[in-house]
């Protein structure tokens, strides 16, 4: 019982000890806060040309304050590394030479209190750009090779000057082949820093060839020989264009494809199959995407949707959705014509939809030809069909270009002359007429945000003799303007055009013809 | 109570006596000896027990090639020493196996071609274990195995238990590779049989060897390239041979999946 006593006494004593009186001073001071002014949210430079000169107004809350100011530059979209803070500057006004390569950085700015030890980062985006980074960019051919024109655009959109064959000039020969589209990638991987990284890259393809052009400098990065791990017998390219998590190339109606989600060197894999049996197939050179859904593509000789899949050696066979006016196989029909007109992104899904519309000419009969409105859902798709009339003028029409979003029209050029037709009330309306003796060969629609260079246009090329014409007119109601905004004008036949900024990134415009 | 007490004494006892420290060897210990993974890898635990059996074949050799070459990394655990100290190997017979025969299947141990190379230098506690091994004919339609040990000597004492042995699987027949493992199987080419690595190998012109496969492991799009290349190469096959598509050595059907 003794013992019990001295370890209850011993347990008590033990407690009273460790009872200590809260001394915790809750009269804290409100947290200090560093306030830098004079330093821009972004910075556009050219290297090796340009000083990024800064001397911003830094204040504290703290009283009697004394800063230790950093500047620091590191490096954005990287992948396989991680960037590297490279200190610029230790003083409060910042004189740096921008030295880096042309892409995007970032500007870091540190403020320390000495007194009391409290930091703060301030940032700022950097773009370093070439005189290769902002301009128009028209491509064209003279029958049998292709080449570009570079309009460039230092202060506004309306050019300046014009860097007429740019791309011989740079790579010192033309592209062999017909021009037919350019598409742009900022996360393209290849060496040319050195080591493999993402690449902001230019792709003009022709129909012969493909060229991967570097951004910054316009040179040839790869070719139809040096895309692939084992190039294709027969060098026919339709198309290069961005899908969800994947590059696309249609070369000789075949699919390839590069997974950008993993570590990649830029090069397209095998030939996709059209099914588990590899029956034969020949994809029409146009596709239907939007940079964050899969693309679906359409089979010529069987006449049937296919979903191209970022991974994996078999495409998907598109099936039919609950309602549809068509079959999405074998519905004996032949593509003219397809494009993007939206995408829909739903929330709670995580999953965006794309929807376009195409122009299907029966087989057997010819003089059945079919505006269709495509809403694909996942591997499923519903057709609305509009058969066309003999006497519709887009019956008849050789080239075509939906709105990009905006309103529910497609343009389409019959003889010298550009007309719309509504997509909800069929009314086809004359939009422009080509002056005398020039060939419609381009229309596009095109639209970008950016301050100073905000633009939405439908742009119309022409061809005279041996010169072009880009004619970019503003609509209104989806009712072209009289007299266009801006003309391009050059040597050779236009086949397409983009509009070229150190901001434009992969995701700006939608990847259609 | 009491018999409680001296039972809980006792267990007291027990517990007490049953800790003893792990028999680790110490770096100040006598000089040992013991394989391991390769210079690179030494640091990581997951490598330790790495590489202790190679398969080796000649089949991917130009018939003039007669014998060749397989590495070991072994290592001296007690410090280093200012001169060279040799160390012994011995093969062990393994039961229910074909051992490799020494002169048939391999060089000795004790073969001066070998032999001198059995050292760990002065300064150093790393080398290289060459084991050459020999085309013998009946590697054509045989598959042997070498188990091969280190042994005490006047220069060293034994290293850890586990890294006493290693293994080379040896044939002139296809085999497969160490790199063709469970994960490789898994995700990327199924299960393995000799006939489908001789159709991946007429299919893609490589030699889906131990090193391709190492290579082409770490980069995901080329294996996916090539995963496509045999794939239709199989698809392809199996349409050109109606009702009889390929089938592996224990007749099942070649998939890859």
């Amino acid at each position: 019982m003794k013992h019990i006593y001295v370890l209850i006494g011993s347990g008590l004593l033990l407690l009273m000890a460790s009872c200590a009186k809260d001394k915790t001073n809750f009269d804290l001071k409100p947290k200090e806060q560093i306030t830098v002014t004079g330093l821009e949210s972004s910075y556009t430079t050219i290297s090796q040309k340009d000083h990024l000169t800064i001397d911003p107004t830094v204040t504290s809350t703290e009283p009697d304050a004394n800063f230790d100011y950093l500047w620091g530059i590191y490096e954005t979209n990287v992948q396989g590394a991680a960037p590297i803070l490279d200190t610029i500057g230790r003083t409060k006004k910042l004189d740096y030479l921008v030295q880096q390569a042309s892409k995007g950085w970032v500007l870091v700015f540190r403020v320390t209190n000495k007194k009391t030890k409290y930091a703060q980062y301030f940032t700022s985006a950097i773009n370093v750009v070439t005189q290769f980074t902002r301009g128009w960019y028209v491509a064209k051919d003279d029958g049998s090779q292709a080449d570009m024109d570079l309009f460039l655009t230092p202060v506004s959109l309306v050019p300046d000057s014009k860097v007429e064959n740019v791309y011989s000039v740079v790579n010192g020969g033309k592209l062999n082949g017909k021009a037919q589209l350019l598409t742009y990638f900022t996360s393209y991987k290849s060496t040319v820093t050195g080591v493999l990284s993402n690449t902001k890259a230019l792709f003009l393809t022709t129909d012969k060839d493909v060229s991967a052009m570097n951004m910054n400098t316009l040179k040839q990065i790869r070719n139809i020989n040096t895309l692939f791990y084992q190039p294709p017998a027969t060098a026919a390219p339709d198309a290069v264009f961005l899908g969800s998590s994947a590059n696309y190339l249609v070369n000789d109606g075949q699919c390839y494809s590069i997974y950008a989600m993993s570590a990649n060197s830029g090069q397209f894999g095998v030939r996709k199959m059209k099914d588990d049996a590899n029956t034969p197939y020949h994809l029409s050179r146009y596709f239907l995407t939007s940079t964050s859904t899969d693309p679906y593509f359409f089979d010529d000789m069987s006449s049937s949707f296919l979903m191209g899949t970022a991974t994996g050696a078999v495409m998907t066979a598109v099936t039919d959705d609950a309602v549809t006016a068509m079959p999405a196989q074998n519905n004996n029909k032949k593509m003219i014509y397809m494009g993007f007109k939206t995408t829909t992104y739903v929330a709670s899904e995580y999953a965006s939809y794309v929807n376009g519309y195409a122009i299907f000419q029966d087989k057997a009969n010819p003089s059945l030809k079919i505006l269709s409105q495509l809403n694909p859902n996942k591997t499923k798709m519903s057709m609305v069909n509009d058969t066309l009339k003999t006497t519709d003028k887009i019956f008849n029409a050789t080239n075509y270009a939906l709105l990009d979003g905006d309103e529910n029209l497609i343009y389409f050029v019959t003889g010298n002359q550009v007309w719309s037709r509504n997509l909800s009330n069929k009314f086809e309306q004359l939009q422009f007429t080509a002056p005398a003796g020039e060939v419609i060969t381009f229309i596009r629609h095109k639209k970008y945000t950016e301050t100073g260079y905000t633009h939405n246009y439908v742009l119309i090329g022409t061809k005279l003799g041996d010169s072009y014409k880009v004619r970019m007119f503003i609509k209104s109601s989806g009712s072209l303007a009289s007299s266009p905004e801006i003309t391009l004008e050059g040597k050779g036949i236009v086949r397409d055009v983009m509009y070229m900024s150190p901001s434009v990134s992969e995701y700006t415009y939608s990847n259609s013809y | 109570m009491k018999t409680l007490k001296y039972v809980l004494i006792v267990i007291a006892v027990i517990a007490v006596a049953s800790c003893k420290k792990d028999q680790y060897y110490l770096f100040n210990d006598t000089a040992r000896i013991q394989f391991g993974p390769d210079a690179t890898r030494i640091y990581t635990a997951s490598y330790n027990l790495a590489d202790t059996l190679k398969p080796f074949t000649f089949y991917y050799e130009l018939p003039s090639v007669t014998e060749d070459t397989v590495f070991f990394d072994i290592y001296a655990i007690g410090g280093v020493s200012k001169t060279d100290r040799g160390f012994t190997l011995k093969q062990e017979q393994v039961p229910n196996v074909s051992n490799a025969v020494a002169g048939t299947h391999y060089v000795a141990f004790t073969d001066p071609r070998v032999s001198k190379f059995y050292t760990i230098k002065a300064g150093t506690v790393h080398t290289s274990v060459p084991v050459i091994v020999l085309r013998d004919p009946s590697l054509k339609t045989n598959t042997v195995l070498l188990k091969l040990n280190v042994v005490s000597d006047g220069n060293f004492q034994l290293g850890e238990k586990s890294n006493l042995w290693r293994k080379v699987q040896l044939t002139d027949r296809l085999s497969q590779p160490a790199s063709w493992n469970a994960s490789f199987s898994q995700y990327y080419f199924g299960k393995y049989s000799t006939v489908k690595h001789a159709f991946m190998i007429q299919a893609t012109g490589q030699k889906w060897d131990e090193s391709f496969i190492s290579v082409t492991s770490a980069d995901y799009a080329l294996l996916q390239y090539y995963i496509g290349v045999v794939k239709t190469a199989l698809i392809d096959y199996n349409k050109n041979n109606p009702g009889n598509p390929l089938r592996d050595e224990s007749g099942e059907l070649v998939v890859i999946p």
